[in-house]
């Protein structure tokens, strides 16, 4: 037999055992994950929940705090995904009803502005000086 | 003699090397469809609280249960009492406690709580439903009223009302209704020698008799006063509290955020089976009406 042979043949055994090692006897453990990388099912499950807390208390700003972790995506993307993917894994027409509630007043969320320091100070009118 | 095959370790050791540059650097793990059993112990307790905070709006006990146990926790109620305990230690806000806490109690007690204060804008009433202009409907409701017109007293009403049914939706954030004081249920002498010497076990509920965590008690006496909290021993209840009095002692309690004051609690002189005395300690019970 060639050497060559002998060196491949050796490391596919190698390989082989490295494989079986990391996916049967010592697979990956997830730990420590985030909800952005959760199952598009489970990411609209708690989009689902955080819709029925704004029902109940209106706060957009914490629906959108509490949507901050799904995610670098808008929070009236990630409201919209979620309603796309409860669609099409058939949620009853309430809890649509809540995820659309919950993306309606995402789309429609204007901040409230915040001045900039100094600007204001800047353009501010000088009336009453003589 | 055949020669040891160095070639074969090498190209096994650079294969190994090649894998593992490969896995760590060009294509490393990537965490997709993962599980909320996975999720770090931080963003479990953000599960949680959004848990709590649906199920306070929706008071759907199973659907709360089979998302908790998404997150695997052994013992689901525990779980949240403990953070609930944490929460509460770390200031967070009573009525963000309060829906974890609650979620725990109808866990354990296998009962929705649906709290009588938390819908002021409901058009839900003791009686038959009577629709007025003013009311605020859900969109599930279909009720079709013409205006009604007071410009004249022989001007007809008419009104058309189609089959109601009402959808109990509270609009609120469930919290405790504020200004309601807590008036002292009970208060009863304890003997028992295995009891801490002069122990003052306070209970605070609810008006429907659920415990109530993260109440604010106020005792003083002659020359002292101190602030502690229900809650922080969920083991015994989570609307649990207690304080050792000093024998000789008169103490006055209250409820923090509103409640009469409760003068002149004193440790009783208990007498033990040989006739020794020893102090006693006091069960009082206060609730929100």
């Amino acid at each position: 037999m060639p050497r060559w042979l002998f060196s491949i043949i050796a490391l596919a055994i190698g390989l082989s055992l490295g494989l079986f090692y990391g996916w049967e006897i010592n697979p990956v453990q997830f730990v420590d994950t985030t909800p952005a990388s959760m199952r598009a099912d489970y990411r609209a499950d708690y989009v689902l929940m955080i819709a029925e807390a704004y029902h109940a208390d209106q706060n957009t700003d914490l629906a959108i705090r509490r949507l901050a972790v799904l995610g670098s995506d808008s929070p009236a993307n990630i409201a919209a995904q979620a309603l796309q993917t409860g669609q099409s894994i058939g949620y009853s027409t309430h809890d649509i009803s809540l995820l659309q509630e919950l993306t309606r007043a995402l789309q429609a969320y204007q901040p409230a502005p915040t001045p900039i320091e100094g600007t204001q100070k800047d353009s501010a009118p000088t009336g009453g000086a003589p | 003699m055949k020669r040891f095959p160095w070639e074969a370790i090498l190209a096994l050791t650079i294969g190994i090397g090649l894998g593992i540059f490969y896995a760590w650097t060009i294509a490393p793990v990537r965490y997709i469809n993962t599980m909320p059993n996975t999720l770090r112990s931080d963003f479990k307790d953000q599960y949680r609280i959004l848990i709590a905070a649906s199920y306070s709006s929706s008071h759907d006990l199973a659907r709360a249960k089979s998302r908790l146990e998404l997150l695997g926790d052994a013992d689901p109620v525990q779980a949240l009492t403990a953070q609930a305990q944490r929460m509460l230690a770390s200031g967070q806000p009573f009525d963000v406690v309060q829906q974890v806490a609650m979620l725990a109690d109808d866990l354990q007690s296998g009962v929705a709580h649906i709290p009588p204060t938390a819908m002021p804008e409901s058009n839900i009433s003791a009686g038959p439903p009577t629709l007025t202009p003013a009311a605020s409907l859900s969109a599930t409701e279909t009720p079709q009223v013409a205006p009604i017109s007071s410009s004249s007293p022989t001007s007809e009403i008419v009104s058309t009302i189609v089959p109601l049914t009402i959808t109990p939706r509270p609009t609120q954030t469930l919290t405790p209704t504020a200004g309601a004081p807590f008036i002292l249920l009970s208060n009863d002498i304890v003997c028992k020698p295995d009891l801490t010497d002069g122990l003052m076990q306070i209970y605070v509920i609810d008006s429907r008799g659920h415990q109530m965590p993260g109440v604010e008690i106020i005792i003083t006496w002659d020359g002292g006063e101190e602030h502690f909290f229900t809650g922080f021993k969920p083991d015994i209840k989570n609307g649990y509290a207690d304080y050792i009095m000093q024998a000789n002692v008169a103490y006055t309690i209250r409820i923090a955020e509103s409640g009469t004051p409760v003068p002149d609690l004193t440790a009783p002189t208990c007498t033990d089976s040989s006739g020794q005395t020893y102090t006693g300690g006091l069960h009082l019970t206060f609730q929100q009406p």
